[in-house]
């Protein structure tokens, strides 16, 4: 039998029959960062197509149910495969560099989860076939994603599978990188010094371990009553379409944490290394990125405000969902404090994560509203909460993962990006973003409702859509300018050294990019090794 | 001085509250921060590194724990007192029942008289200039007829799939699950016409579902009811009711 870790050459040059193969924890994670990265453009596109749908009132381009399916797309592919499978890709990367191993723990699991994760991408891009659109939302409540057919759900089991690949791969990953780090660390690292990256995704990965399995029991219900006709969800037979609520966000909520845990972390590593001083606060941030991960588990019902479940229940979750907000005004302060006395080098990262710092800020403040019943009545299903999580996804998640590619750049590819390509796109897409999501939190408090393929011609709603189309466009060349600076970068940049950020974690600490095992002996860390400090 | 419409003036009390809050916290973090950005560049040969021993302080971090922590604890139960208000419709309420289909909404009054409130349904939609798609027709869309400074409590269910029902001057939005019954209340004091929305996504027309409300004097609205004003569509209405409720069914089948 063939080694389970088997790399003779380094990853840039593999043969496809490499790739495709292989067990290697570098190269799986380049291929989710591809995968990722392919499928967000595709949403991004998709995202364009409705933005110009909704330019003006009326019919323009789009059929209703091609903007439902695009709609749908958008949200799944988003957040499945961008917010929650691009931080496999980092983690899959850096995980084993940032502790001192030479993989992760189950390397085949780790090839299996990624194949599984390839396989939801194939039925994905089945779904651009016609006839097999979905129109469920990412959200699939039934009875209507129940209902198969054009005006409603389109083709459920497909949304199904989508559910079912990925959640297996989320498994897979998580089990994965929880043992990783559990026996393969260092003697040295603790936890109270592993990197903040490394707390994200791990707290991110119990979230995935202990909430996937009720999604994927809440969508299995919703195969059988669609398929093999039993009842767990339709009235008429004794079902109640809440319990697939209440499954489904049991899971999708703390899911929200873990595409944004492992931001966090990001945001932490890069504010650090640039500030070049230690990252304030380093425990009250690992017990605010824990306490998160518990807490988030006890909030669902927040997604349920208007639906008819008992008064008692939203006053009880609207105190813990606003508890969050405790932990992560924590995390805020810190990174903030951070800053104080340092001696910050502005370059692309750090613009990046600076930008996600004050941006997830107004994605936190307009949440907190959210979770009052008395407030949430008002604004539900409005554009309102399509700003709010919009500034949490499109702005704390996408500008942490950019920052994160352009901080690891030198190391996964041993060569720099253009300053001056990524200091624009930074600020495109941060004007782009606001002109998009902005006008969304205030056209939705004047009422309109979100997921709507058509508007009433209300002038202030006109003017109000065309602002966030712009802002669309001008976010897309924005990420456009930074996708083509860290090709460029890639294919003709300088030579990176192995630490080019001065950082004292582990993976600056090999060359760049790292070689086949990573390391060739067992790296010693100093004593009192913390990974977010200077170094020479 | 009277209110446009209730609960509004309730939640408009607590948003005023949230919005002074949330720009409070706003400066109070990007005021220093963005002073940290300035102030701490990096300057080559003056500030190379940044202080290394700075690593944390107990009693700040404490504050910024206990601090916050009274906000929000404020904050949802001063938003429990005023939900528990919002939510109770008082006594002389008028009872209306809707239940949702796809797409539109039927209300029954308490004399027995019915009203549809239903999308066009135009499938060659491109024909569909905006102001004929939300327009109010008369047969499939009619004008719900809402008594001004009356409070309405809104019965609601589906017959299909979950819709829901917004109210748009008055704030308030409750779904309408099929095998459940839910409320909401509401009162419009001025006269005009109104919006209702559909915020649960429904399927195809979904964005189409929408009623117009006309709210009038309390003397016209029970004329109306009893079906002495010319404008009420009440005959055609009869025939739209039975069309619409046909296709509904169709629909559910």
């Amino acid at each position: 039998m063939r080694e389970a870790v088997h790399v003779e050459k380094p990853w840039f040059s593999a043969s496809i029959w490499e790739w495709i193969f292989t067990t290697d924890h570098k190269k799986i994670g380049i291929m989710y960062g591809v995968t990722s990265t392919l499928f967000f453009i595709l949403a991004g596109l998709m995202a364009l197509g409705m933005r110009l749908e909704l330019f003006s009132p009326g019919a323009q381009y789009l059929k209703p149910e091609t903007y439902n399916y695009f709609l749908t797309v958008h949200g799944t592919v988003i957040l499945l495969w961008w917010a929650i499978g691009v931080w496999a890709s980092f983690a899959n990367f850096l995980i084993p560099l940032m502790i001192g191993a030479r993989d992760v723990a189950f390397p085949r699991l780790n090839a299996l989860g990624y194949w599984m994760f390839f396989a939801a991408s194939v039925i994905a891009l089945i779904t651009l076939f016609p006839g097999n659109q979905i129109m469920t939302m990412w959200t699939g409540y039934p009875p209507l994603a129940a209902k198969e057919g054009v005006g409603f759900a389109g083709t459920t089991a497909l949304f199904v599978f989508i559910w079912h690949l990925t959640g297996f791969a989320s498994i897979a990953g998580a089990v994965n990188f929880i043992t990783t780090v559990i026996r393969m660390r260092q003697p040295g690292i603790g936890f109270f010094n592993l990197n903040l990256f490394i707390h994200g995704v791990i707290a991110a990965n119990v979230i995935q371990l202990l909430g996937v399995p009720s999604v994927a029991g809440a969508v299995t219900m919703l195969f059988l009553d669609t398929y093999l006709n039993t009842s767990f969800f339709d009235p008429t037979k004794g079902g109640d379409p809440l319990l697939y609520q209440n499954l489904f966000w049991f899971y999708s909520h703390p899911a929200v944490y873990v595409m944004v845990l492992p931001a966090f972390g990001i945001i932490s590593e890069i504010v650090s290394a640039f500030a070049r001083k230690p990252i304030f606060g380093y425990k009250s941030m690992v017990l605010a990125i824990w306490a998160i991960a518990v807490v988030g588990f006890t909030v669902w019902t927040h997604h349920m405000f208007v639906s008819g479940i008992p008064d008692w229940v939203k006053i009880l979750m609207s105190y813990t969902t606003l508890l969050i907000a405790v932990p992560t005004g924590i995390k805020i302060f810190n990174w903030v404090a951070t800053l104080y006395r340092a001696a910050i080098v502005y370059r692309t990262p750090m613009l990046y994560a600076l930008g996600a710092i004050l941006m997830f800020l107004i994605g936190g403040l307009t949440g907190i509203p959210l979770g009052l019943p008395a407030f949430d009545i008002a604004v539900h299903d409005s554009y309102f909460v399509v700003g709010h999580f919009h500034y949490v996804l499109g702005m704390a998640v996408t500008l942490s993962a950019f920052g994160g590619f352009f901080y690891w750049w030198p190391k996964v590819t041993g060569r720099m990006y253009s300053e001056t390509l990524g200091k624009t796109s930074f600020w495109l897409v941060l004007i782009g973003s606001n002109l998009l999501y902005f006008p969304q939190l205030i056209i939705g408090l004047m009422g309109m409702p979100r997921r709507y393929y058509d508007y009433p011609a209300i002038p202030e709603w006109v003017t109000l859509h065309q602002i966030q189309t712009y802002g669309a466009f001008i976010l897309a060349f924005g990420l456009f300018i930074a996708i083509v600076a860290l090709i460029k970068g890639a294919l003709t940049g300088e030579k990176a050294g192995p630490n080019p950020w001065n950082s004292n974690s582990l993976e600056w600490r090999i060359p760049s990019p790292p070689p086949p095992h990573n390391f060739d002996r067992p790296p010693k860390v100093e004593e009192n090794y913390c990974p977010h400090k200077y170094r020479k | 001085m009277e209110v446009l419409a209730r609960p509004y003036d309730l939640w408009e009390g607590i948003y005023k509250i949230w919005l002074i809050i949330t720009i409070i916290i706003y400066a109070v973090v990007a005021i220093p921060a963005l002073y940290f950005m300035i102030r701490y560049r990096y300057k080559p040969g003056d500030r190379e590194v940044g202080d290394q021993e700075h690593e944390g302080h107990w009693g700040l971090e404490a504050l910024w724990t206990i601090i916050p922590l009274i906000i929000v604890l404020y904050l949802a139960t001063h938003g429990f007192a005023v939900f528990t208000q919002m939510r109770k419709p008082p006594e002389n309420a008028l009872e209306l029942k809707v239940t949702a289909f796809s797409w539109g909404w039927m209300f029954q009054y308490p004399n027995g008289k019915v009203v549809v409130a239903s999308a066009i349904r135009d499938t060659e939609d491109k024909k569909c200039r905006p102001e004929e798609c939300y327009g109010v027709d008369g047969v499939f869309q009619q004008y719900v007829y809402i008594p001004a400074g009356v409070p309405i409590k809104v019965l609601l269910t589906s017959q299909d799939v979950i819709h829901s029902f917004y109210v748009q001057p008055a704030g308030v939005t409750q779904d309408a699950v099929p095998g459940r019954t839910t409320y909401t209340w509401f009162q419009i004091n001025k006269p005009g016409e109104y919006w209702v929305f559909c915020r649960e996504y429904c399927g195809q027309w979904h964005s189409r579902m929408f009623a117009k409300l006309k709210v009038v004097p309390k003397e016209e609205f029970e004329r109306w009811l009893r079906g002495e004003l010319a404008d009420s569509g009440h005959e055609s209405g009869k025939g739209a009711v039975a069309n619409i409720n046909a296709e509904a069914q169709e629909v559910v089948r």
